[in-house]
């Protein structure tokens, strides 16, 4: 189809006068070998060769970096902006270029920039995290956050920002860490163009709302529930207490049983499986999300927080420690 | 999928074993009750592609109730295949004959005819007494309501407390009961 939509404009031209009395449905039988004798002419040219955008006659790239800020409703320094965007790898190239043309401009990479968001990022994240999530412990806000941070989330924020053909790199198309990095390098220079609380509102807005729809539970594994809620509810010095509250089809292959846990005789929480084991650990696991209010049914994250939060470092507990 | 997600699935698609109770129950009308219980379409989830239908246990079905004249009027069809192979078995004969017919017939027929209702069938277990096997009723956990209330009667009644029941009048001595 690609073919022959390809050429219809040269067809049409030349028949414009020619009555066409139907429709024509039916693709011929000489398309899909066409196609095939092109495919493989292509693949002993070696495979399909890309042209990165930004190797075009009229590619402006100081039109694309301002209205790369534009798109984003932020006001970013030109030069800096332009930083954020060249990668060690393309500085590295150039350099060597000009050696061997014998003169010498020098070139900024973005490694400070993004080494500087980076930093603002994690820290920012952390608080963030720490006031939305007040009762979530520690370990479960770091493995949140390593979540956020990490590699694949950030390069997929990248790429949907659109940095993938604006990005100065000596490959194309430019990988995972490059995009991740240049992402960090944007919140960097946005750090010092518009300040602190602009930069922390951009990464509000494209880092830490990829917890919408998550279930932050899944970030963090618990090895042991059943111990750490004892451990907790130790503290406290009530009974807690397991009971095996439903079960169906004992002798079968799909038995279920559901165990619930009593707190003072009062119903904690419950959880199903396929043994009374497995239950009886997902129940303990329910009563955890409950105690660090991530249940279910819980509000959602609250992501319009304005401002950089306050830290509270001396009322969040560690689980582990304990 | 986590560990949360996985036994909510499990919860969720749990077969539940139902018991019912056929003495003096009509089962044309009972069928239509343990049908919709092996289907499943008492459940939320129900839809027609998704297994969720429940496992019924009937007993005591060699009690079952049938209305008015049925057990001589009703004749149940078979048909060998041959040329002269109709038979029509009235349902008094395929009771002595076999006491869980009447109402396996009966929820078969409640049953639409499509390509589940054989497999749908084997979700039903039927005894015509009240002797499960252990193992069996075990898994047991839920009890379907009866459709009509089970009548003392009164030979079952233990004589001493027939004899102590009040009475209204006494018989004359020389009154002849029919």
């Amino acid at each position: 189809m690609a073919f022959i939509r390809r050429y219809i404009p040269l067809v049409t031209q030349s028949l414009k006068n020619v009555y066409i009395g139907e429709q024509r449905r039916k693709i011929h039988r000489w398309v899909a070998p066409t196609l095939m004798a092109l495919k493989s002419r292509e693949n002993k040219q070696g495979g399909k060769v890309i042209n990165p955008r930004n190797t075009f006659l009229e590619w402006n790239l100081e039109a694309e970096l301002y209205a790369f800020g534009k798109r984003l409703s932020e006001n970013f320094d030109s030069d800096l902006l332009l930083q954020a965007f060249t990668d060690r790898s393309y500085v590295i190239k150039e350099e060597m270029k000009q050696k061997e043309m014998e003169f010498d401009i020098k070139m900024k990479d973005n490694r400070e920039l993004a080494e500087e968001g980076r930093k603002f990022m994690e820290q920012y994240i952390q608080l963030y995290l720490e006031t939305v999530l007040p009762k979530f412990p520690m370990e479960g806000i770091a493995s949140i956050h390593n979540h956020l941070t990490s590699e694949k989330v950030l390069a997929n924020v990248s790429l949907h920002l659109g940095t993938k053909d604006i990005i100065l790199a000596d490959e194309y198309p430019v990988d995972n860490y490059t995009l991740a990095n240049a992402f960090k390098a944007i919140v960097g220079a946005l750090l010092r163009s518009s300040g602190e609380e602009q930069a922390a509102h951009f990464v509000r807005d494209f880092v830490i709302t990829n917890l919408q729809g998550q279930d932050v539970n899944e970030f963090w594994h618990i090895e042991d529930p059943w111990t750490m809620l004892t451990d907790l509810i130790a503290k406290t010095g009530s009974k807690l207490e397991p009971r095996l509250i439903g079960e169906v089809g004992k002798n079968t292959l799909l038995a279920c049983y559901r165990v619930g846990l009593y707190l003072d005789k009062k119903m904690l929480s419950s959880g199903f499986g396929e043994t009374v084991a497995t239950a009886k650990e997902m129940a303990a696991r329910e009563a955890l999300k409950k105690i660090f209010g991530t249940e279910d049914n819980m509000y959602p994250i609250n992501f319009k927080l304005n401002g950089i939060p306050k830290s509270s470092c001396n009322s969040r507990y560690q689980v582990s420690a304990s | 999928m986590s560990a949360a997600k996985r036994v909510q699935q499990w919860a969720t698609f749990a077969r539940t074993w139902h018991i019912f109770d056929c003495k003096w129950q009509d089962p044309y009308q009972s069928a239509h009750v343990i049908k919709k219980y092996l289907m499943g379409m008492h459940k939320p989830i129900y839809h027609p592609m998704n297994d969720c239908g429940d496992v019924v246990l009937c007993i005591n079905s060699r009690e079952v109730a049938l209305r008015g004249d049925d057990w001589r009027q009703r004749a149940y069809f078979h048909h060998t295949g041959y040329p002269g192979g109709a038979t029509w078995t009235l349902a008094w004969e395929v009771h002595n004959k076999d006491p869980t017919m009447i109402i396996k017939k009966a929820v078969y027929r409640a049953l639409k005819g499509n390509l589940q209702r054989r497999h749908t069938m084997q979700r039903l277990l039927i005894y015509p007494g009240e002797e499960v096997p252990e193992d069996i009723m075990q898994n047991v956990t839920n009890q379907i309501r009866q459709f009509r209330p089970v009548p003392t009667r009164l030979d079952h009644i233990p004589e001493d407390e027939v004899k102590q029941f009040p009475k209204v009048m006494e018989y004359p001595e020389d009154y002849v009961l029919k």
